[in-house]
């Protein structure tokens, strides 16, 4: 996919989150008018209105310039990586889905595991698994960082700021 | 003169002098390490501010910043690596000498500039902030109105290429601002039934998982199974002309560092600009001034002096809109803003009257983190050196973690862990895909108080449209954000449509080429 393509994709995205927002979100989810003082649906209606503009205006104006086949400037068509310069410090790039869900899976999990598990277990667990993820291969490593960090974070959690951590508690 | 005496005290007690030295302190070693920088510091030790009173909180985030900025230069003159674009400048110059051995030379130079350009960007917010907030003090809630609508368009510019999607990044910020109770009513609003929603979201969160979280994926895709993430040992000279800096050679460069702190204080006085263009026009100057332009980028401690004396002046400059009007000029002034309102105060004009007590003691703190700095920085030289070298494979999941913990710390909720990982999702696609983080993060930041703004604007006037016609500062502050918008736009499909002419042009070249 081209990122031009990807940039449309988006903007299509973009205006049909915003049709709902108008059309549902913002008026279901909004009190009624007391009468005095502006509506409570105003400047969220305001706001996402502005993102419905300018995406139409973006995909508008990519459109007419595929139709007219004029020349897309190579930053605006290309994703960085393939471009000689590379594109400076922008983050701008292909989307690497496999790796994304690949960190944010031990995160997700992370979640249920430090209620039914407790802090300490679920932990350990997850930051074995990241350090997996991210390509540590020694597990002495592993287990060592994973414990250190537990422990520290439980002590200055527990005892410097005296703040319960999450799930069952061990002390 | 009570109120000015009393702060200045509070901000030499025991706690602020430890919590200010400890800020800088790992400002300096977090800024040393490729990729974290001051925001990002910033966002991940607001939690741990929830325990701190107001001066010592203020004062550690602030040593931080100040901190994380030299510390960026740490890397940037090592590795030529800038974790942060401000840094670039530096390294042109500073990499370079590290090849000679003469890293720490360069180091000490970037050290100095960097206090001397922060020192006197203290120096006038000190003097000129507090003037110009009791100006502003008689604005009403229509200036305010205008003024965050102006910030807003402005700011919508930063970090994306496109104007555009800054201002749909904006719009989804405020969006997002705004959910919680509405002011008029007390009732909620955009919760969808989720209670917990009830109280808006935090900004922890958000930001730890807009500024952090995602950045950190990024950079775990570039790292990911590439290297190990260890780095070549640097070698410094054992020389003393090639370690010391002399005072000579210091003041040979006085009057670089003098125009590069005032660049900085100019761009970092106005919201959007950064210290990236601060940076970068210094140089520029420094260069097109110089007697010994053929030295630059080949290890010229002028141009590194030029590069870091303007990026740390950004500091303390970015903090005059916060203070005087309530707008962050920038990112680590938007977190800045955030721990002023998590300790219960709104950054603005208000504050001088409100609390002024606090704000000379934030104003001890600012320069005695200017102080501490060249301390820190002149004493633990080389054991910061030694951050750089961390192995990526430790300190990714440390980060990682310690925003879970982060998130989880403000309100001692899993429900905000939950938040920071959408929200480092949402920032993960907001920057591959060129939406401004900085801009959402500042719209979601400002929405609350834009909107108060425009309910009393509204009471006040009893539903008279006209009321910004009858107030000339808020009018011409209307007028300014529509001059912005267009001006924006006309230059966006100027610069793209002779893009478009230089590629068919090129295209054609190459056409005939074949």
């Amino acid at each position: 996919m081209t990122r031009i393509k990807r940039d449309s994709i988006a903007y299509v995205l973009i205006i049909v989150f915003c049709i709902v927002m108008l059309g549902w979100g913002i008026p279901a989810n909004t009190p009624d008018y007391p009468g005095y003082g502006a509506p409570s649906d105003l400047v969220p209606n305001v706001s996402v209105s502005v993102m419905l503009f300018m995406a139409c205006l973006s995909l508008f104006y990519t459109a007419i310039a595929i139709y007219l086949k004029k020349h897309i400037p190579s930053a605006e068509r290309e994703f960085p990586e393939d471009l000689k310069d590379g594109g400076g410090f922008t983050q701008v790039g292909r989307i690497n889905l496999f790796h994304l869900g690949a960190i944010m899976l031990p995160c997700v999990l992370l979640l249920p595991a430090i209620e039914y598990l407790g802090y300490i277990p679920a932990s350990i667990a997850f930051l074995m698994a990241l350090q997996y993820v991210i390509g540590c291969r020694n597990w002495v490593q592993s287990i060592v960082v994973s414990l250190a960090l537990t422990a520290t974070l439980y002590v200055v959690m527990r005892y410097g700021f005296g703040v319960p951590v999450p799930g069952p508690q061990l002390f | 003169m009570e109120m000015i005496i009393a702060g200045l005290l509070d901000s030499i007690s025991p706690a602020s002098l430890m919590f200010l030295i400890l800020g800088v302190s790992i400002g300096v070693l977090i800024g040393a390490i490729p990729g974290i920088n001051g925001p990002m510091a910033i966002a991940l030790f607001i939690p741990i501010t929830y325990y701190m009173t107001p001066l010592t909180a203020i004062g550690f985030l602030v040593g931080l910043n100040k901190g994380a900025f030299f510390g960026g230069a740490v890397s940037a003159v090592l590795l030529r690596t800038p974790g942060t674009p401000e840094a670039a400048a530096t390294s042109w110059d500073g990499y370079p000498l590290t090849q000679q051995g003469k890293g720490e030379k360069a180091l000490r130079m970037a050290l100095y500039s960097s206090v001397a350009g922060d020192f006197i960007s203290t120096v006038v917010l000190i003097v000129i902030a507090a003037p110009l907030a009791a100006v502003a003090l008689f604005m009403g809630p229509s200036e305010i109105f205008a003024l965050i609508s102006l910030a807003l368009t402005v700011i919508a510019g930063i970090g994306t290429s496109s104007i555009s999607r800054g201002l749909m990044a904006a719009g989804l910020g405020i969006l997002f601002g705004l959910i919680g109770t509405e002011p008029v009513t007390a009732l909620p609003r955009l919760t969808f039934d989720i209670y917990q929603l009830g109280s808006g979201l935090s900004l922890i969160p958000v930001a730890i998982g807009l500024l952090a979280f995602s950045e950190i994926i990024l950079q775990l895709e570039r790292f990911t199974g590439k290297n190990s993430g260890q780095h070549t040992a640097i070698e410094f000279s054992s020389k003393p002309e090639d370690r010391l800096l002399s005072i000579k050679e210091f003041f040979s460069n006085i009057r670089t560092l003098l125009r590069g702190s005032l660049i900085g204080i100019g761009v970092g006085a106005m919201p959007g600009l950064g210290a990236p263009v601060a940076s970068f026009m210094s140089y520029d100057q420094a260069m097109k001034r110089s007697k010994n332009k053929q030295d630059f980028g080949k290890g010229s401690l002028e141009g590194i002096g030029a590069s870091e004396s303007a990026n740390s002046s950004v500091v303390a400059a970015s903090l005059i809109p916060l203070f005087v009007l309530g707008i962050p000029g920038n990112l680590a002034a938007a977190m800045l803003m955030g721990a002023f309102m998590i300790h219960g105060m709104q950054p603005g004009p208000l504050l001088f009257k409100e609390n002024a007590q606090l704000m000379y003691g934030i104003y001890g703190s600012l320069v005695l983190a200017s102080l501490f700095l060249l301390l820190v920085g002149r004493f633990g030289l080389r054991l910061f050196c030694k951050a750089v070298n961390i192995p990526a494979m430790i300190l990714y999941p440390i980060v990682i973690f310690t925003c879970i913990m982060g998130a989880y710390l403000g309100k001692s909720s899993m429900f905000d862990v939950g938040v920071m990982l959408i929200f480092g999702f949402i920032g993960y696609f907001m920057r591959k895909f060129d939406y401004s983080y900085v801009a959402f993060l500042i719209g979601f930041i400002l929405a609350p108080e834009w909107e108060r703004a425009l309910q009393q604007v509204v009471i006040i006037s009893e539903h008279n449209t006209y009321m910004f016609f009858q107030r000339p500062v808020a009018m011409i502050l209307m007028a300014l954000t529509l001059f912005v918008i267009a001006r924006t736009f006309w230059t966006s499909i100027n610069s793209s449509r002779r893009k478009r002419m230089e590629a068919a042009a090129a295209a054609a070249g190459e056409h005939k080429a074949d």
